[in-house]
C-alpha cells in the first residue's frame, strides 16, 4: 500500500514547534545517541524525515514518537542544530490535536491569545455556573456544601467526566488504528486467542505499570544528562510527585465519594486530619504541589532541553495543576481555622472551577500524554515481544 | 631501396655502430623476477654493442647524467634502455640522446616489465631468456637506425571556430586577442547557442541572454574576427598548419567561401536528452523536460502557471537519460545544479511551492554544493529512489498527476506524490554530426562525443593535428566548464600558431617512387586522406603527405610492391629484431 504525501505537513508541525528542523540532513546521529532508540523502534531521525516527506499517516502511527522523554541528548548532538528533541515535542503535540476532532487542542497550541482567554473564559462559566445556585455562607462553621450544592457539583464533575472520556475514547481510538495499521498488529493478534492474550497482558503490564507508572526507562535511560543534579530536582522525580500527586488526590475523592456511598461518611462531614482519605489527599496534593512547582520553576529557568520550549498551552497545563493544587490547601487551612473566614468560600469556588476546567480540557492539551503514551508503550512492547519471540 | 636504409654521410656501418645498452632493475619490479645481471652479461658483446650496463632505476636524473657522460665518453651512436613501457619514457630516453648530442631517433625502448617481468611471475628463468631475447632484437633495431629530423610546417596565423555558442565566442574573442584572424562559423541564424536562450544561470545568477549579447558586443568590437551565421563548414583540405575551409553561407544566394587556416577549433555542443513518449510519463500533460521547465521558469515572474493552473507542486525525477545501463552510461554533470539552482529560481518566484526532488545520487560538486544546501532550506525535499525501483508517473482517472516512487531515507516504502507538474531532468546527447566528424576525421567514443587525445595531459587536441575541441561536444560540461576548454583550445592553437612554424614527428610513411605502380590500395588504407596521386619522373605514382600522416603504417602491409616504408620502423629495422629474437631460444 502507497501513502499519499502531503507536502505541507512539514510547515504544519512547525505550527507546534520545531523551528529549525529544516535544516535535518537525516545524519542519523540522534538516533545513534538516543538511550531509547532500539531495534524495536527507531528514532528521531525517521519521524523527522516523514514530516519531511509529509508522511501524515506514518507520523501520527509511530509508536516511537511516545517513548522519548526529551532527555535532549539528540539535539545536544546534533551538528545541523535541528533541535530533533524539540521536534519530538512539537509532533506530540501535533498529534494531540490530529486526535482530536474539535479543532480546540489545535487552537489551544497554535494561538496563544486564543488559548489564554479559552481557559480564563472556561473557568469563569464555571463559576458563573456554580455561583448561580448558590447558598448561603455560615459563618459558624465552614459549610462548603451550603454554599455550592454537593450534587451540583457532583453532577457537573459527571457530565464533565463523560464528555472527557468520550473525547479521549475517540483519540485513543484514532491512535490505536492508526499505530496498528502501521505496525501490521489486528484486532486479533491482540484478543484473538490464548497466546495473544497472555501477549497483550505483558505488554499492557510493561506499558501501565512498568514505564507510565513506574517510568522505568525514564529513570534509568534518559536521566544521564541530569547526573549532577540530586534526586529530588531531577525531571523523572518531578514527574512522579506531580503523577503520583494528582493520582492520589484522585483516589481520595474517590474514596470519600464511596464512603459516602456505603453509608459510613458523608461528604462534606469534618473530619480530623489524621483520617485516612483526608491524610492521603493531603499528602498526595504535597506531592503534586511540589512537582508542578518545580515543573514551573524548571520552565521559568530553562533548566533543561525540554523545559527550554514553552507554549501557551504547556503554561496552561501547569498553571491549572498548580492553581487546583493551591487552593485546595488553602480550603483545607481554612477548614481548621476556629472562626471560618469568608475567602473559604471564594477560594472554593475557584477551586472547583478551576478542577473542572483541568479535567474538561484534559484531551486538548499536554494532558492527554497520560492516555496516549500508555497506548503507544503498549504497542511499543508488544512489538518488542514478538521481536523477542523472533529473536 | 628506402631513403633510411641508404648510407647516410659519416653513418657507422651496423657492426660497426657504437651501441649503450642500460637494463633496468625498476627497483625491483623486473629484478625480482628477470636476472639483470644474467641479461647485460648475455648482450655486452652484441655486435656494436660499446657499453652495457644495469641500473637500479634507469630512469632516475642521476642514472640519466651516466648515460650522457657514457654517451660521450664512448662517443655512442645508438642507446637501447631495457625498463618500462613506451609509453612511459620514450620521451625521456630521448631527452637523454638530444641532451648528449645524439640524434633522438637513435635510441630504442625494450619493454622488460610490462610484457615481461609482471606477466611471467612464476617463471623467473622464462623471463630471463625473454629479456636477453628482446633486449637483442633492440638492439639489432638500434643498429639499423638513422638519425632523423622532425619535419617542418610554416602555419597560417589564422584559426577557424565552429560553433557560435558561448565556448565558440570565448574562444574566437581569445584567439583574436592572441593576434591571430578568426573566422567564426554558427550554423543557426543568431550566435548564442544554448545559454543564449537561458534566463538567469547558476552560480551567479546572470542571465545567459545576458552573457551571450556582452560575448557578442566584444565579438564585433574585433577586426579580426570574421562571424558566418547561418553557415556550414562544406569541406577541408590542406594539411597540418595550412588547411582551406569551405564555407558555405546559406542565404538567398547561397554562396561558397574558402579561407585559409592554421587551426580548427570545434565547438558543436550538445543536444539535451529527448525522452521516449510514455518514459517517465513523458506525453502526458504536466510532465515536462528540464530545458522545458527552464523556459517556463525563465518566462514567469510570479507564481508559476503551467497551461492555465497553478503549480503548487513540483517533482523532479534526476538522471533521465543519464547513467542508463547500456544507453547514455555517462553522468551528464550540469543537471543536478542546474535544478537545484531552478528550485531557487521557483522558490524566488512563489515561496510557497513544495519541491521533490527524486534522484539517485545528487553531484551538486565542488562548489555548486551550497546551492543544494539552499535549496534546502528554501524548503525542497531530496529523495533517493532505489536504482532498481526508479519513480513511476500517471495521471489518475480524477486528473490528479501523480509520481509514485519510494524515499531510501524512510525505508523504501512507496509514496504517491500528487505534483501539479513533473520535470524529467534530462541530460546531455551528443550532436548528430555525423557530416563535420567525417569531414574533419574528428575521432568519437563509445558514448558519441568527440575524443581527446588524453584527459588531462591533451585536453583539447585530437588526433588530427591543429584540430582543437572544446565545451560540451567533448562530453557534458557545463557552461564555466566549457568556456574554461575553449580557452585551451586557445592557448593550443597559439603554441601551435604562434612561433610561424611547427615540428611534426618524422616517423611517417615514405613511397618508393621507382616500385609504386599507383595500384590506390593504400588510399583506402589510409584513415587520414594522407595519400594523394602525384608525377614523378613521367610516372603516376602515390605521394604521402608528411604533414597529414600520422605514421599508423596501416598502408605499408596493404602494399603489393613493398613500396611504402614507414620512418623507426622499416621492415628491415622489424625484420632484424624478428631474427636476433629468434636466435636466442626460449625457453
Amino acid at each position: 500500500m502507497s501513502a499519499l504525501v502531503d507536502a505541507g505537513l512539514l510547515a504544519d508541525v512547525q505550527k507546534f514547534g520545531a523551528a529549525d528542523v529544516s535544516a535535518c540532513y537525516s545524519c542519523g546521529n540522534c538516533t545513534a545517541i538516543c538511550p531509547l532508540s532500539d531495534n524495536d523502534g527507531t528514532f528521531p531521525r525517521r519521524l523527522i524525515r516523514y514530516a519531511q516527506v509529509g508522511m501524515k499517516d506514518a507520523l501520527l502511527g509511530s509508536k516511537e514518537l511516545w517513548t522519548c522523554y526529551h532527555c535532549g541528548e539528540c539535539s545536544d548532538t546534533c551538528p545541523t542544530q535541528a533541535d530533533p528533541g524539540g521536534f519530538m515535542a512539537a509532533a506530540r503535540r501535533y498529534a494531540i490535536a490530529n486526535y482530536d476532532r474539535t479543532h480546540l487542542a489545535r487552537t489551544m497550541y497554535t494561538s496563544p491569545v486564543a488559548g489564554s482567554v479559552i481557559a480564563i473564559l472556561l473557568a469563569a462559566c464555571f463559576a458563573l455556573f456554580m455561583y448561580a445556585s448558590h447558598g448561603a455562607q455560615s459563618t459558624t462553621s465552614l459549610n462548603l456544601f451550603g454554599f455550592i450544592p454537593e450534587p451540583l457539583i457532583h453532577n457537573t464533575g459527571v457530565v464533565v467526566m463523560i464528555l472527557v472520556f468520550l473525547a479521549g475514547l475517540a483519540g485513543v481510538i484514532g491512535m490505536a488504528r492508526g499505530i496498528s495499521r502501521r505496525e501490521g498488529i489486528s484486532v486479533h493478534d491482540v484478543v484473538g486467542s490464548r497466546a495473544a492474550l497472555a501477549r497483550s497482558g505483558r505488554a499492557l503490564w510493561s506499558a501501565l505499570a512498568v514505564e507510565s507508572l513506574g517510568q522505568l526507562r525514564f529513570r534509568t535511560d534518559c536521566e544521564s544528562v541530569q547526573a549532577e543534579q540530586p534526586w529530588y530536582r531531577r525531571r523523572w522525580f518531578i514527574h512522579a510527585s506531580t503523577m503520583w500527586g494528582f493520582l492520589g488526590l484522585l483516589t481520595a475523592t474517590i474514596l470519600d465519594y464511596g464512603l459516602a456511598l456505603v453509608g459510613i461518611k458523608a461528604t462534606g462531614t469534618p473530619v480530623p486530619i489524621w483520617y485516612p482519605v483526608r491524610l492521603l489527599g493531603t499528602v498526595a496534593g504535597l506531592f503534586l504541589l511540589y512537582g508542578t512547582s518545580m515543573l514551573i520553576l524548571d520552565r521559568l529557568r530553562k533548566a533543561n532541553r525540554a523545559a527550554s520550549d514553552s507554549t501557551a498551552s504547556d503554561w496552561t497545563l501547569l498553571v491549572l495543576l498548580w492553581i487546583t493544587g493551591l487552593t485546595g490547601f488553602l480550603i483545607e487551612i481554612a477548614l481548621y481555622l476556629p472562626s471560618p473566614p469568608a475567602w473559604g468560600y471564594w477560594v472554593f469556588l475557584f477551586h472547583v472551577s478551576v478542577a473542572m476546567e483541568l479535567v474538561l480540557l484534559a484531551p486538548f492539551m499536554k494532558f492527554a500524554h497520560a492516555v496516549y503514551r500508555p497506548v503507544a508503550l503498549f504497542f511499543y512492547a508488544l512489538a518488542g515481544d514478538k521481536a523477542n519471540a523472533a529473536r | 631501396m628506402n631513403s633510411e636504409e641508404t648510407t647516410v654521410a659519416g653513418q657507422r656501418s651496423p657492426e660497426e655502430r657504437r651501441i649503450g645498452v642500460y637494463v633496468c632493475h625498476c627497483g625491483g619490479n623486473i629484478s625480482d623476477y628477470v636476472d639483470v645481471k644474467r641479461v647485460v652479461e648475455a648482450v655486452k658483446d652484441e655486435p656494436g654493442v660499446v657499453v652495457a650496463r644495469d641500473t637500479i632505476f634507469a630512469c632516475a636524473d642521476a642514472t640519466q647524467q651516466n648515460m650522457e657522460e657514457d654517451i660521450a665518453q664512448y662517443g655512442l651512436d645508438g642507446l637501447v634502455v631495457a625498463s618500462c613501457s613506451p609509453k612511459l619514457h620514450t620521451v625521456t630516453f630521448r631527452g637523454v640522446a638530444r641532451r648528449a648530442g645524439m640524434n633522438p631517433y637513435q635510441y630504442t625502448q625494450v619493454n622488460i616489465r610490462e610484457q615481461d617481468s609482471w606477466a611471467h611471475t612464476d617463471d623467473p628463468d622464462g623471463a630471463t631468456h625473454l629479456a636477453i631475447s628482446l633486449v637483442k632484437g633492440g638492439i639489432a633495431r638500434t643498429r639499423l637506425t638513422t638519425p632523423l629530423e622532425p619535419l617542418v610546417v610554416e602555419t597560417t596565423q589564422k584559426a577557424l571556430v565552429i560553433g557560435g555558442g558561448i565556448t565558440g565566442l570565448r574562444a574566437a574573442i581569445g584567439l583574436a586577442d592572441v593576434g591571430l584572424e578568426v573566422f567564426l562559423v554558427e550554423k543557426e541564424r543568431e550566435l548564442g547557442g544554448w545559454v543564449g536562450r537561458f534566463g538567469t544561470m547558476y552560480p551567479h545568477d546572470r542571465s545567459g541572454h545576458d552573457l551571450i549579447a556582452q560575448l557578442v558586443a566584444e565579438v564585433k568590437r574585433r577586426a579580426n574576427i570574421t562571424v558566418f551565421t547561418n553557415a556550414e563548414l562544406m569541406a577541408k583540405s590542406g594539411s597540418f598548419g595550412n588547411y582551406v575551409a569551405a564555407i558555405r553561407v546559406n542565404s538567398d544566394l547561397p554562396e561558397l567561401i574558402h579561407v585559409e587556416v592554421g587551426s580548427v577549433v570545434v565547438a558543436t555542443g550538445f543536444d539535451t536528452y529527448q525522452p521516449e513518449v510514455g518514459e517517465y510519463g513523458y506525453g502526458i500533460d504536466g510532465v515536462v523536460t528540464l530545458p522545458e521547465f527552464k523556459a517556463l521558469i525563465d518566462a514567469s515572474s510570479g507564481p508559476l502557471v503551467y497551461h492555465g493552473r497553478p503549480v503548487k507542486t513540483i517533482a523532479y525525477i534526476y538522471c533521465v537519460g543519464s547513467r542508463q545501463p547500456g544507453a547514455n552510461e555517462y553522468c551528464s554533470r550540469y543537471c543536478c545544479a542546474a535544478t537545484a539552482h531552478a528550485a531557487l529560481q521557483v522558490s524566488g518566484l512563489d515561496r510557497g511551492v513544495h519541491q521533490y526532488h527524486l534522484y539517485r545520487d545528487i553531484r551538486t560538486y565542488g562548489k555548486y554544493e551550497l546551492m543544494y544546501t539552499d535549496s534546502r532550506k528554501h524548503g525542497s525535499v531530496y529523495m533517493k529512489f532505489p536504482d532498481d525501483s526508479p519513480p513511476a508517473v500517471a495521471r489518475t482517472e480524477s486528473g490528479t498527476l501523480i509520481v509514485t516512487t519510494r524515499d531510501t531515507l524512510t525505508g523504501g516504502e512507496e509514496l504517491q506524490i500528487p505534483a501539479d507538474l513533473v520535470v524529467l531532468v534530462t541530460g546531455m546527447v551528443p550532436r548528430k554530426n555525423d557530416e563535420l566528424m567525417d569531414l574533419l576525421k574528428l575521432p568519437v567514443g563509445t558514448d558519441g562525443f568527440f575524443n581527446e587525445i588524453h584527459p588531462k595531459l591533451r585536453p583539447v587536441e585530437t588526433v588530427v593535428d591543429g584540430v582543437l575541441i572544446a565545451g560540451a561536444c567533448q562530453g557534458p560540461k557545463n557552461s564555466t566548464e566549457s568556456v574554461a576548454s575553449g580557452l585551451a583550445a586557445v592557448t593550443q592553437s597559439a603554441a601551435i600558431l604562434k612561433k610561424g612554424f611547427a615540428e611534426l614527428d618524422p616517423l611517417v610513411a615514405t613511397v618508393d617512387a621507382a616500385k609504386c605502380t599507383w595500384c590506390e590500395k593504400c588510399i583506402d588504407a589510409c584513415p587520414y586522406s594522407a595519400i594523394e596521386k602525384a608525377e614523378v619522373a613521367g610516372r603516376t605514382v602515390a605521394a604521402i603527405s608528411p604533414s597529414i600522416c600520422k605514421g599508423c603504417g596501416g598502408c605499408v602491409p596493404v602494399c603489393p610492391e613493398d613500396a611504402i616504408d614507414l620512418r623507426g620502423y622499416t621492415d628491415a629495422q622489424i625484420r632484424a629484431v624478428i631474427d636476433s629474437m629468434l636466435e636466442e631460444p626460449v625457453a
